[in-house]
């Protein structure tokens, strides 16, 4: 009697902690999971594009077709229709990269043995958002200038006189600070939140289902795993809709910096 | 191809309502707070606050009017 006491395992519930993975490996270059799946995204979409471009033919084979309906996807629905036909080329190269590098990362959450969003890691959220800080910002500087590209971001048109002095400096954060901030927020809190909800349904779900012995629980521990099933669907749309709005969102700041003066 | 020879359309980033409306109780509360604590008073931090957030919506308004 004792002994099935102590082999019966309490539940705990999944919490933020489940986040927190093991390195890999030791050392001064350790990382975790998310880490390799980091390099293996940008490994995958390297080698995705430069395999379906590399006998890139008048009339394409499959492949190439698919790399192009890939590419043109992103080029045109994303870079053209945001940036216009003026600007965009030169965006397409990164908003391509971006789009499926995010999604690569975010779809690692459903994928069999990887099953973590790389990005419910906030970190690497922050980073990418830094990217597109950097980019956006680059551009503006670059098209008017250090003291333009400021006034551009901080003072909006329609607007004159003292209630200027009370405007500017919320356009200023809320066009420079905040903007980035709420682009990692975004993405990080969507891939958290969904991963969190899976380990839940499925861990508790398991626990009901095979461990607990109230007979009554077990068909509930079953339907919650079939719930299960039914978020991972779910979290396929959410996968695919954040890198799409990160990738909107990066155009949609690259066209703002690059717009001419109100 | 002739149709995309056109101006960008104006896209809007529905974010930046979010954005504006963050910036502006967190600059105003902030100095509303300063004052606060500078004076000894207690109403300021609430008014700057009021003001933010009213500011964040005009900004808002103004940058949807211009499309």
């Amino acid at each position: 009697m004792i002994r099935a006491d102590v082999i019966r395992a309490e539940f705990t519930p999944p919490g933020p902690g489940d986040f927190d993975l093991a390195p890999l490996f030791g050392g001064t270059y350790a990382f975790a999971k998310p880490g390799l799946q980091l390099i293996l995204a940008g490994v995958l979409v390297f080698g995705f594009f430069a395999l379906t471009s590399r006998r890139a033919a008048m009339v394409p084979g499959r492949l190439q077709f698919a790399g192009e309906q890939a590419y043109g996807f992103v080029r045109n629905s994303l870079a053209r229709d945001i940036i216009g036909s003026q600007d965009f080329m030169k965006f397409v190269p990164y908003l391509v990269s971006l789009f499926f590098f995010v999604l690569i990362n975010n779809l690692f959450g459903l994928v069999p043995f990887f099953q973590f969003p790389t990005f419910s890691k906030a970190g690497f959220a922050y980073g990418l958002a830094a990217l597109t800080w950097i980019l956006y910002n680059g551009v503006g500087i670059w098209k008017h200038g250090l003291a333009g590209y400021l006034k551009h971001q901080s003072v909006p048109g329609g607007v004159t006189g003292p209630i200027l002095l009370l405007i500017v400096p919320l356009e200023f954060i809320s066009n420079l600070l905040v903007r980035p901030i709420t682009l990692a927020l975004r993405l990080f809190a969507n891939m958290f939140a969904g991963h969190l909800l899976l380990i839940l349904f499925t861990l508790g779900g398991e626990y009901l289902l095979l461990e607990s012995e109230q007979l009554l629980y077990k068909p509930v521990g079953a339907i919650a795993i079939l719930l299960a099933i039914a978020i991972s669907f779910l979290e396929l749309l959410i996968q695919f809709l954040q890198a799409y709005v990160f990738t909107l969102l990066t155009a949609m700041y690259v066209q703002g910096a690059l717009a001419e003066e109100h | 191809m002739a149709r995309h020879d056109a101006p960008p359309s104006r896209a809007v980033d529905p974010w930046a309502a979010f954005g504006r409306l963050v910036a502006g109780v967190a600059i105003y509360g902030t100095i509303g707070w300063a004052g606060d604590s500078w004076l000894g008073t207690e109403v300021l931090l609430p008014v700057g606050i009021v003001i933010g957030a009213a500011l964040g919506l005009w900004t808002t308004f103004l940058g949807l009017r211009q499309q």
